[in-house]
């Protein structure tokens, strides 16, 4: 034994202590393949294509599980606030594995610059392999474009929460502390390195680069949308105190939506991706991939959790899991129901299509948009507001466990949900062309939007198929839009109060002229509750209509017919009951104004006589029939719609970080 | 610990026999007689010699002894460990003697760093535990829970109560470093282990704490934070002898606390929270509530309370009932002790061992048996049991060689019913989280199912961790001459751990979703519809019976695998010079290898829940690995030196050399020393000596390398990320990006400086205290002042410094009456504070920053709760207003309070029934200003998380055969803000439901007629209005001094009463030693929880199987507290 501990002392001591790790790759050797640069980029991706996220997480994820704030979604009670006092943290120093962050009240990135490291870093790491040989040309290009692609991405997510930040196109060194607390930089500037990441991403991404991988498709389509929304922001909130950074702001607002319209431009002009998928085939298919069956779809997020188990998310628990049992505490109010096109593509007070003035679920499935069908339950549910999202499950999601029906399947319920999400499709990129040429067209004297335009757009959305169970509802096509429909009085809601209180309406000092509001209607109808809404009413100065005050169809719900709920055919109900005598209220439909909107009555509460047993005997049960009022709702405070809110506050915690460095970083006004 | 009293009655013997074989025979009296010690025990070896000769014996295996002794003369008894005591033979034939333990005990071995030294010399802060006093007869199942409160300065945390899990140790003070561990160095027999739950408690031979650096330094890398070295039994005490003790104990194991969680109560203070904010419909997770429900669950509770039982099932409209709305309202609460909870849960530990000593060999063979029930009810499969064997051989080959080898093996599972997988929320989560109503009975009234955390439990499979840990040990004593010795121990030990879960499926009523009609037609009696309003008669609900799992339908399986060989090679040679200067020096190595390797498999979707296997299990089959290694090795010496006993000196220099830094920085060199005084010995003291038996006075200084950090932290790493993205339904793969990294990062070095005085008067009464400063320097912490600009975390460096200020004292007195009543009482009180020195330029309040005091609490001061006439009230509103922070109500004309903007949470502003907080600052507004050092509005420091002044006091009395002890721990101070639903009142109170019952017994509220006047109140609570604050400490909880939590206790940690029965009687079954004992553990605690439910040594996130995030870090939402009554018997023959 002493011999054996003598040989071992004797030996090379330093080769006993030398134990580097055995389970990880060291960046001084990690960058020799291609595939290994492709490793690195998967790292991200989960964190910019959320799709329904996963297991329990809602990043990004449909509204109604994520509690995005918008003008759409509507609760009981009080409303919720968005942001009244300055957070702490908004800012998170981790790269997290394959789920982003995000401020829900902005619907943007968070201050987390560990994706800017990460692609700065990347860059840095693909000229070396370069000069190393270690990658041919096309590979740099292509990879040096993905990275580029990103980081582009990302500091659009920084501008539309925070508006100037700091720019970095490098890894910030550890020793360079004049550089890393800098002061921001104006968002123009900002914008202007997106706009040369996206340039350079889109002459050097490859075309194809494997299914559901960033392509130049996926860049056009996310560029025109980085774009649309810093050239739009410009125009309607030209005068706001936080755009005195920006130098030139017209030329700069010109400049990004020429990129946008050119991005998507290019994805049009080059792509083959067509219409053809049922609405409820693109949200609600389960377990597998529908890339090339689905021609709309440029990128899309499969989930199959035998071949990882947290490959799984949760949507169904939200919209129409557990068979419908748990219901949704946030759903569509008047405000939408009144924004969904009719059949015959016309706005509901001017519409001939029979039976249109009924706001019974039953029929607006048949009278209004397909994607109406494609996005509600076709009968009043017991939700906040009547409403049900049913358009991110598939047709029988929601008809488990029901009245009899058979118990629920595991996919259905808590978070064993499989369905896969289109994170990238056709339908965004047309739209997003077509507001910025509507918008060049308006302001910046560009060619003026033509039929054909409308063809190419928004007329080709509708003529995506419809599938056979709405088909026997007696669904159809909607109408393609008619440029010449599309004046001044199309649609008086164009005028309305409500618009008149918007931010814009101050900017500009007029109402969204008639084109530009039915290319933002059919965003609306498109992207119900998929997380755009929220970017696009703030980048349209349009936050106001998130107060009751300024937009009082927020605070009403959908048509029920509460004495008749007990013989719905799918999910039958009753809130007449003693317990709801003046909790449970409804409004009616007064009349009609010259412009064919409707007029709401007074607000009715249920009230009747019970008799021993509690048996309704008397009372107002056959008048509960209107636009349901959710229960105890009350406005949210106007504090939380303050115009400070267009931008999200620099925290406390990056605010004394500086302070405690002896730098100072500048706060968006207001807060 | 001292070398026991036992082996040091056997070295006495040893010399007694040398000695008198010299002895002259006077033609005298022949004395006979016996020598016991305070338990009555007899004394083997004592030495029995007549005063002012050399004329003497020793006593034998019974104590007796005979002597020849002038008649008028003086026996003098002496042995190590007991006070000599001189006695008058009077002309007696008989004498018989009983000798008092030496509390002193200057001359007995103290086991130090690869060797011992007598205590008498010691110049180190080292600690000797009483192995016997503080583990034997007490009903614990490990080391670490015995070892609280033993010696000052060490700190035992019992952190969790689920059965199986360690206790957290640590020796002066919480922390060590930013990075780091400050888990001290656990030896046993020189190796290092994982865990003290391995070791059979009734192995131990002896037990040392080495505190300061001096002392431990020898043991290098992983001692900086000091060193618990635990001896096991080597062999027998006795030349030619072999002796069998049995020793068996049996416990009953109750809560310490049956309670506290809300009922009703809890219903009213939920739906209070939800109308203070508008919201009158029902509110909850899966089972809701409203006033309508809360008022008939208060009927229910009047007319069913005492005639439904526990496991009546539950019934649809007495029960419970869907409203108009679809929504499942709970009217019956269910008491979750009555369904979780077991009484009187069994432990039993049984031990046997045989020692012995023939010729030139000593063995010692032990077999230990631990089964251990934990606290769960309706499942048997929570249990925790360890058997131990533990063999110890060693033997004299020639004069120069002796050989020693030993094997210890242990064997331990723990068991549990796997209801989930989680340990992030297991079924005591769920106890705690949901409200009352929340169903727990698991049948309904058709005899269908509940799906109910009682349900899942019953059916769950059983989960095992089986650890085996193997430790292989040989060595030498090779003297080639008198004086010198080579040491050579190699020691292979292997910790392999196993786990195995089974899954399960279930068939239940969901309970999670809504409620289905049972056939459309039943109708059922709603016994509550005077209160909900619906009719009285209803068509009949149930909850969807269904076949059901959650991410748990599968098998799972794990092997880890850690092996660790320990060479330690040592020399050392004592050198005396003209019998006053005596060296001692000490050369030696020491190697240690760490490998571990660890593969896992799972597979999904079983056929058989009955038998899950892989073989019949149908879906993906997934599997992984990892790996790790490191290695230290270290070189070191050590010089004593003393002058006649009176100057010691001790050096020890240690280089030392780890894996887990880079090359050029691996190795670093350690010294450390050490001087002691003992006055004394001073000739010029000796007149003294009657009075002030003892005085010592300690200094001491050292520095010891900590390397207790990640392995990597040099090395820019990537690693692959367990990713949820797939491209087209091909699994994703993907590598993390690399970190920031400090390539120059090297050891901490750990300084510590002690001084220390023992002191003893009149040989009874013991005095030892310490003053200590133990300085981190070269702290591993992240680089400073760097951006969240720049996107990562900072690297990690060697940037910081913190230092830990402490103190400890410990006073014993021990007395032996002369009626044979022994008295012993020690107490013992400890204090250490840690201070960050430096951590860059921060000032951020929260985090790290010079000058602050490690574990300090920020939060405001709270003045009162406002009352209604403190507000501006117009039309029978409040006021509302906003300050510079949010919304606020007005307070009355001319009440000039601070605002309370800041405090506003959404749509919770303070009004009536909130709390006041105090404007510290004056400036009008309450706010923290910028949370730093220089503005901090009005936060102020109000408490600290660190254990202060732990103290601990024991008494032993002995009398003829019988004796008792009691022994009682506390802190004295420790302060906490917790975050659950047992600790923060209104903690997601609308959307979970659970809450202490303190909370809402006691809270601000006004209940108003229609007509709007107040028919109920409670102005003068003491917690504030409900206010459903979602998961955090938000509105009136914001971090503030009258709700946080004080943890200080006083803690009956055992009272052990037990009678040894006379050898006279148990000898004629030729039995040594008989003892009977009752012990009782934890039986009362004295603390200042208010009633909350949780347990004073409560630590947030702390359990067997997860000790960082157990149950999401909600504090007391684990395992709960219990007490154990046990008996025992101790037998040897």
């Amino acid at each position: 034994m002493a011999f054996a501990a003598l040989t071992l002392v004797s030996c090379n001591v330093n080769d006993f202590l030398t134990r580097d790790s055995l389970t990880s790759m060291d960046d001084g050797s990690y960058w020799t393949t291609e595939n290994n640069v492709r490793l690195f980029v998967n790292g991200a991706y989960g964190s910019y294509f959320c799709g329904y996220s996963d297991n329990w997480g809602s990043v990004y994820a449909p509204a109604c599980y994520s509690y995005e704030m918008s003008d759409d979604r509507t609760t009981t009670g009080t409303q919720a606030a968005i942001l009244v006092s300055l957070p702490a943290d908004n800012w998170y120093r981790a790269e997290l594995g394959y789920r982003g962050y995000w401020l829900q009240r902005r619907g943007a990135g968070p201050w987390n610059f560990a994706y800017i490291r990460k692609w700065n870093l990347l860059m840095n790491r693909l000229e070396m392999m370069r000069e190393d040989g270690r990658l041919t040309d096309e590979q740099y290009s292509h990879w040096m474009g993905v990275a580029r692609f990103f980081r582009g991405w990302e500091y659009s997510r920084f501008v539309q929460s925070f508006g100037d930040v700091p720019y970095y196109d490098h890894e910030v060194a550890t020793n360079d502390t004049d550089d890393m607390y800098k002061d921001r930089d104006p968002r123009s500037l900002v914008m202007d390195g997106c706009l040369e990441d996206f340039n350079y991403a889109m002459d050097n991404v490859r075309k194809n680069d494997g299914t559901d991988y960033v392509n130049k498709f996926v860049v056009g389509t996310i560029a025109s949308r980085c774009m649309l929304f810093e050239g739009t922001w410009y125009i309607y909130h030209k005068t706001d105190q936080a755009m005195q950074t920006v130098t030139d702001i017209d030329g700069h607002a010109k400049k990004y939506l020429e990129a946008a319209q050119k991005f998507a431009a290019y994805v049009m002009d080059n792509g083959s991706f067509t219409f053809n998928t049922p609405m409820h085939e693109l949200f609600g298919h389960l377990y597998t991939t529908l890339t090339g069956t689905a021609g709309e779809v440029i990128l899309y997020r499969t989930y199959n959790k035998s071949i990882q188990s947290s490959n799984q998310h949760c949507i169904a628990s939200y919209a129409g899991g557990n068979g419908g049992g748990e219901g949704q505490s946030m759903a569509g109010n008047l405000s939408t129901l009144k924004a969904w096109i009719c059949q015959d593509g016309k706005p509901y007070n001017s519409s001939t299509v029979e039976n249109v003035e009924s706001w019974r679920m039953q029929d607006m499935v048949v009278t209004r948009d397909a994607r109406f069908e494609g996005t509600f339950w076709d009968e009043p549910r017991s939700s906040a507001t009547g409403l049900y999202v049913e358009k991110f499950i598939d047709r029988t999601g929601l008809t488990y466990g029901v009245d009899g029906a058979p118990a629920c399947p595991p996919q259905y319920a808590s978070c064993t949900n499989e369905n896969g999400y289109p994170c990238v499709r056709y339908s965004e990129t047309v739209l997003n062309w077509l507001e910025a040429k509507a918008e060049l067209a308006e302001h910046f004297g560009g060619p003026a939007v033509t039929q054909a335009d409308l063809d190419r757009s928004i007329n080709a959305i509708r003529t995506r198929p419809i599938d056979a169970v709405a088909q026997a509802k007696g669904v159809k096509l909607t109408a393609p839009l008619q440029l010449s429909w599309v004046n001044d009085s199309f649609d008086p809601e164009r005028t309305s109060d409500a618009q008149k209180a918007c931010h814009s309406y101050a900017v500009t000092g007029k109402f969204v002229s008639p084109i530009l509001w039915e290319i933002r209607r059919e965003r609306r109808m498109e992207f119900f509750m998929e997380q755009y809404r929220v970017l696009d009413i703030r980048r349209w100065g349009q936050m106001e209509l998130m107060l009751g005050a300024n937009n009082p169809d927020l605070l009403v719900g959908g048509w029920v017919e509460l004495d008749k709920s007990q013989q719905l055919t799918k999910r039958k109900y009753n809130l007449l009951v003693k317990a709801n005598v003046g909790v449970v209220s409804v409004k009616h439909i007064a009349g009609y104004n010259s412009k064919g909107q409707i007029i709401l009555g007074d607000r009715l509460f249920f009230d009747g006589t019970f008799d021993a047993n509690n048996v309704y005997i008397d009372g107002n049960a056959d008048q509960m029939e209107g636009f349901l009022i959710p229960q105890n709702i009350a406005d949210r405070d106007p504090l939380n719609v303050d115009v400070r809110n267009y931008l999200e506050p620099i925290c406390s915690d990056v605010i004394r970080q500086y302070a405690d460095k002896g730098y100072s970083i500048t706060q968006n006004p207001g807060w | 610990m001292f070398v026991s009293k036992k082996l040091g009655r056997f070295l006495a013997a040893v010399c007694a026999v040398v000695l008198s074989a010299g002895s002259l025979l006077a033609q005298n009296i022949v004395v006979t007689g016996k020598v016991v010690d305070k338990n009555n025990e007899p004394i083997i070896g004592a030495y029995v010699v007549v005063a002012g000769t050399s004329t003497g014996t020793s006593t034998n295996v019974d104590g007796g002894y005979s002597i020849n002794v002038p008649a008028n003369g003086t026996l003098q008894f002496t042995c190590i460990g007991y006070k000599t005591q001189e006695v008058a033979v009077a002309g007696r034939k008989v004498v018989d003697v009983i000798l008092a333990d030496d509390a002193l005990m200057l001359d007995n071995a103290v086991v130090v760093g690869f060797g011992t030294q007598k205590k008498a010399n010691l110049t180190g802060a080292v600690a000797s535990i009483d192995a016997s006093k503080q583990l034997e007869s007490r009903p614990i199942p490990d080391i670490g829970r015995g070892l609280q409160g033993a010696t000052p300065g060490l700190n035992v945390r019992i952190g969790s109560t689920e059965v199986g899990s360690d206790a957290i140790i640590r020796i002066r003070g919480q922390v060590g470093s930013y990075n780091g561990s400050a888990a001290p160095l656990i030896l046993l027999d020189n190796v290092e282990i994982p865990s003290l739950n391995l070791i059979n408690p009734d192995d131990i031979e002896s037990i040392s704490v080495l505190k300061d650096a001096a002392s431990a330094s020898i043991y290098g890398a992983k001692a900086a934070f000091g060193v618990i070295l635990i001896n096991s039994k080597h062999g027998s005490k006795e030349k030619e002898a072999v002796h069998v003790t049995y020793s068996g104990n049996v416990s009953f194991q109750n809560l310490v606390n049956m309670g506290g969680i809300a009922d009703v109560d809890g219903l009213h203070y939920t739906v209070e929270a939800a109308e203070r904010l508008g919201t009158y419909t029902p509110v909850g997770a899966f089972w809701l509530i409203d006033r309508a429900g809360y008022n008939a669950a208060v009927a229910w509770k009047e007319k069913y309370g005492s005639t439904v039982g526990p496991n009546d099932p539950m019934v649809y409209g007495r029960d419970w009932y869907v409203d108009a709305s679809n929504r499942k309202i709970g009217v019956r609460t269910y008491n979750p002790y009555d369904y979780y909870v077991r009484k009187n849960a069994p432990t039993q530990t049984h031990n046997i061992s045989v020692a012995g000593s023939k010729g030139k060999t000593n063995f010692n063979i032990s077999l230990g048996y631990l089964n251990q029930n934990g606290m769960l009810k309706v499942t048997d499969k929570d249990w925790f049991r360890r058997y131990n064997a533990n063999v110890r051989v060693d033997t004299q080959i020639n004069d120069f060689i002796n050989v020693h080898g030993g094997i210890m093996y242990t064997n331990s599972t723990k068991s549990w019913a796997y209801a989930t997988s989680s340990t992030t929320a297991d079924v005591w989560y769920y106890l705690y989280r949901w409200g009352p109503t929340y169903p727990l009975v698991d049948k309904d009234e058709y005899g269908n199912n509940i799906r109910t955390g009682v349900y899942e439990l019953k059916t769950a499979n059983q989960a095992t961790i089986k650890k085996s840990y193997v430790s292989v040990n040989a060595g030498t004593t090779i003297t080639p001459i008198k004086n010198w010795n080579i040491n050579v121990d190699y020691t292979y030990s292997n910790n392999n751990s196993q786990e195995h879960d089974p899954g399960i499926r279930y068939w239940a009523g969901n309970s999670w979703s809504s409620a289905v009609n049972v056939d459309g037609t039943t109708m059922a009696n709603n016994e509550w519809y005077t209160y909900n309003g619906l009719p009285s008669s209803f068509v009949a609900k149930q909850l969807l019976v269904e076949d059901y799992t959650s991410s748990y339908d599968l098998i799972y399986q794990d092997s880890f695998t850690s092996t660790r060989q320990t060479w330690n090679v040592t020399t050392d040679y004592t050198l005396n010079i003209a019998d006053a200067h005596h060296f001692h020096f000490l050369l030696g190595m020491n190697s240690v290898d760490y490998k571990y390797t660890g593969v896992w498999g799972q597979r999904r979707d079983l056929l058989d829940i009955n038998n899950p296997q892989f073989d019949l299990a149908i879906g993906t089959q997934t599997s992984g690995g990892s790996a790790s290694w490191n290695s230290t090795l270290g070189f070191f010496g050590r010089i004593n030196y003393n002058y006649k006993e009176r100057y010691l000196l001790e050096a020890n220099l240690r280089y030392d050399g780890t894996s887990k830094f880079p090359t050029h920085l691996k190795w670093q060199w350690f010294p450390s020393f050490s001087a002691g005084w003992r006055v004394t010995e001073e000739p010029w003291m000796e007149g003294a000596k009657n009075v002030l038996s003892n005085l010592k006075l300690r200094a001491s200084w050292g520095s010891i390398g900590d390397q207790s950090v990640a392995s990597s932290l040099y090395i820019p790493t990537m690693s692959l990320l367990t990713d949820y993205w797939q491209h087209s339904g091909v699994r994703d793969y993907a590598y993390s990006t690399p970190g920031l990294v400090a390539s120059d990062i090297t050891w901490q070095r750990i300084e510590t400086l002690d001084f220390g005085i023992d002191l003893s008067l009149f040989n009874s009464f013991n005095v030892t205290f310490d003053w200590f400063r133990r300085t981190t320097k070269d702290m591993i912490v992240g680089m400073e002042g760097l951006s969240y600009n720049i996107g990562a975390t900072a690297p990690q460096g060697n940037f910081g410094k913190l230092h830990t200020d402490g103190w400890e004292l410990s006073l014993n007195y021990g007395h032996l009456f002369d009626n044979g009543f022994s008295l012993n009482v020690t107490a013992s009180l400890a204090d250490a504070v840690t201070t960050i020195d430096e951590y860059g330029t921060a000032t951020s309040i929260g985090g790290w920053y010079n000058g602050k005091t490690y574990g300090e609490i920020w939060g405001y001061k709270v003045d009162r709760l406002f009352q209604n006439d403190d507000f501006k009230w117009e039309n029978g509103a409040l006021v509302r207003g906003t300050d510079a922070y949010g919304a606020i109500y007005q307070y009355a004309d001319g009440k000039n309070y601070a605002t309370q903007g800041k405090i506003t949470s959404g749509n919770l502003i303070s009004g009536p029934g909130d709390v006041k907080f105090v404007d510290l600052n004056g400036d009008g507004v309450i706010d923290n200003g910028k949370q730093l050092i220089d503005d901090h509005g009005d936060l102020t420091v109000i408490g600290n998380t660190t254990p202060r002044y732990e103290y601990s006091f024991r008494v032993d009395l002995g009398w003829k055969g019988i004796d008792f002890s009691m022994f009682w721990q506390g802190i004295g101070k420790r302060d906490m803000l917790g975050s659950s639903w047992l600790t923060v009142p209104g903690y997601a109170i609308t959307t979970d439901g659970g809450s202490a019952q303190v909370f809402c017994a006691d809270f601000w509220y006004e209940t108003k007629d229609a007509a709007g006047n107040v028919i109920e109140a409670n102005y003068d609570a003491f917690y504030p209005r409900a206010a459903s604050l979602g998961r955090s400490r938000s509105f009136n909880m914001t971090d503030n001094d009258k709700y946080m939590l004080n943890m200080a206790y006083l803690r009956l940690k055992n009272v052990t009463l037990g009678y040894t029965l006379p050898q006279k009687l148990t000898r004629k079954a030729f039995i040594d030693k008989l003892r009977f004992y009752v012990s009782l553990e934890n039986y009362l605690t004295f603390d200042h929880l208010k009633g909350i439910p949780i347990d004073v040594e409560e630590i947030a996130g702390y359990s067997y199987l997860n000790s960082s995030n157990y149950n999401s870090g909600f504090a007391g939402v684990g395992a709960p507290a219990f007490k154990s009554a046990s008996i025992g018997v101790q037998l040897t023959f």
